[in-house]
């Protein structure tokens, strides 16, 4: 069994298709307006005009996002109830009779991962399809990305192979929580807090 | 304007009012004893005493309206460890409990003076860390309105004006309207109007500090950029007019309770209040209109800085900008 499970994203490759979101949603039977993996389009850059010229520094890049699994969750430090709690493969997942629904981790996780689901009063998030996993399956959000871009694995590893990038706009500082995720950044990458451009699609983060 | 979050306005204003009514009850307690004047100082605040556990279960209660699932609301308490909620919520019901336990107590006259004492600072030393864990909930990290000295400092100063202007409200209420004057009886006036001067005079203190934390906090957020900023801006615009409405009902709060400094010096000259009743015919309708003057300053001041405090706490869960996704 793995020690401590991570995401490989490979952003110079996405197009920002948002086909894992779907997979995602497909498989775990997720209710409208609740999403676990959730894809960010980021947009900077500029075009003028210049002794007749027009000039364009125009970008755009995407981010395919779940839970990341964190190595330190700001989800287990504020949830009240310890219905949050980190596995031996490192897979963070949420006890549902324990949880009160208070919302709090979905205020404090800046990777938007915990989805308050409304029908039921708690909120749910990324188990890494660990159904699939103990099947030796892939999660369904790695097994559809028709460009490949989203691996999984044993974080060392991803780490040794994709090296550690993930401070990446609109990614959070990764200090906070250090997120089990490696980021192979696309030419345009920006570092997080970038004032270079801003996300174009918030409406389908939340 | 956020809506969403009305039950936590409600929820943190009464519980803070209600900390801040007991803790002010018991400093002025503390005063009045070495005075000797304790069962003056009893008659005057015993309504806002007995009304504080009520209100504070009242409060629970609403904030059960917050929760998804309020059938597992016990489980909010597990993580005390680790989770300020926890905490907020381990101490706002032990709160809860001591304030009622300790109305009965009083109301009984159980126990001796000295444990009588003991139960009251017990009590208010809960009340003070549930406000403190009440605000340390929202210092996250990653979110950075929230994450600020402001936030405590905030959530202490609503504490003692509101608890300051409603044990205000009480005494006033107490002495002067006729059912409740009835049952009271004793002159108690010099002790309630000097009561109502340290009252006035703290929550005067309290709403400059106030005008100056909040400018300066925005101004601190709208300069960090990013997340920061665009809670600034939610805070200042997002509620349309309610950030301004906010600082006019807030002023307007602080000149009645001038206004009504003013009258509690200029209508109750230090002379003992008898030899104003034996005064003439005239004198004794004059302090009878000022008395009336003095309820409804009193009363709408509560009302313009409770109405400030809500909008201000609304504008609070507005402001909400997350950094990262």
């Amino acid at each position: 069994m793995a020690k401590q499970l991570g995401f490989f994203i490979d952003q110079n490759y996405c197009t920002g298709c948002k086909t894992c979101q779907i997979a995602c949603k497909d498989k775990n039977d997720l209710p409208i307006g609740v999403v676990w993996r959730h894809v960010a389009e980021w947009v900077g850059g500029s075009t003028n005009r210049f002794n007749g010229a027009v000039e364009t520094s125009a970008f755009a890049y995407y981010t395919s996002i779940a839970c990341n699994h964190c190595e330190d969750p700001i989800c287990i430090k504020v949830c009240p109830t310890t219905a949050i709690h980190k596995g031996d493969d490192g897979i963070v997942s949420i006890d549902d009779s324990l949880c009160v629904g208070c919302r709090l981790c979905e205020w404090a996780c800046p990777y938007g991962a915990p989805q308050f689901d409304a029908a039921r009063g708690v909120e749910t998030k990324c188990n890494f399809c660990a159904d699939y996993l103990a099947e030796g399956r892939e999660p369904a959000c790695v097994a559809a990305c028709p460009s490949r871009v989203i691996e999984f694995g044993e974080l060392s590893e991803l780490r040794s192979k994709h090296g550690t990038i993930n401070d990446i706009a609109p990614l959070p500082d990764s200090s906070i929580t250090r997120p089990s995720l490696v980021i192979a950044p696309s030419r345009n990458a920006q570092p997080n807090g970038s004032l270079n451009g801003s996300v174009v699609n918030p409406k389908e983060l939340v | 304007m956020d809506t969403q979050e009305t039950p936590l306005v409600i929820f943190t204003i009464l519980a803070q009012m209600s900390v801040g009514a007991f803790v002010v009850n018991g400093i002025l307690h503390v005063f009045a004893r070495r005075k000797n004047a304790k069962a003056g100082i009893d008659k005057l605040s015993d309504p806002a005493l007995y009304a504080i556990g009520p209100v504070m279960v009242v409060a629970l209660l609403i904030s059960l309206a917050h929760l998804g699932d309020p059938l597992h609301a016990l489980n909010t308490m597990n993580n005390f460890g680790r989770s300020w909620l926890s905490r907020e919520i381990v101490f706002g019901v032990a709160f809860a409990g001591l304030a009622i336990a300790f109305s009965v107590v009083h109301k009984r006259e159980w126990l001796t003076p000295l444990l009588h004492e003991i139960l009251a600072a017990v009590t208010a030393l809960f009340g003070l860390a549930f406000i403190f864990s009440q605000a340390m909930i929202y210092v996250i990290p990653t979110i950075p309105a929230w994450d600020s000295w402001a936030t405590p400092v905030s959530f202490f100063i609503t504490t003692f004006l509101l608890g300051s202007l409603a044990v205000g409200v009480d005494f006033v209420a107490v002495t002067t309207l006729p059912g409740m004057r009835s049952r009271h009886g004793g002159d108690t006036r010099p002790l309630l109007y000097q009561s109502l001067r340290w009252i006035s005079a703290s929550a005067l203190i309290l709403l400059g500090v106030q005008f100056v934390v909040e400018p300066t906090y925005a101004l601190e957020l709208s300069s960090k950029g990013g997340a920061a900023a665009r809670s600034a801006n939610l805070l200042l615009l997002g509620g349309g007019s309610a950030f301004v409405a906010e600082m006019i009902l807030f002023f307007a709060g602080g000149a009645l309770i001038a206004l009504f400094l003013h009258l509690i010096r200029a209508g109750t000259p230090d002379a003992p209040a008898e030899a104003t009743a034996a005064s003439a015919g005239a004198g004794v309708a004059g302090a009878g209109l000022s008395q009336r003057v003095m309820v409804y300053a009193v009363s709408t001041a509560f009302v313009c800085v409770l109405a400030s405090e809500v909008l201000g706490r609304m504008l609070f869960y507005t402001s909400n900008v997350r950094i990262g996704f």
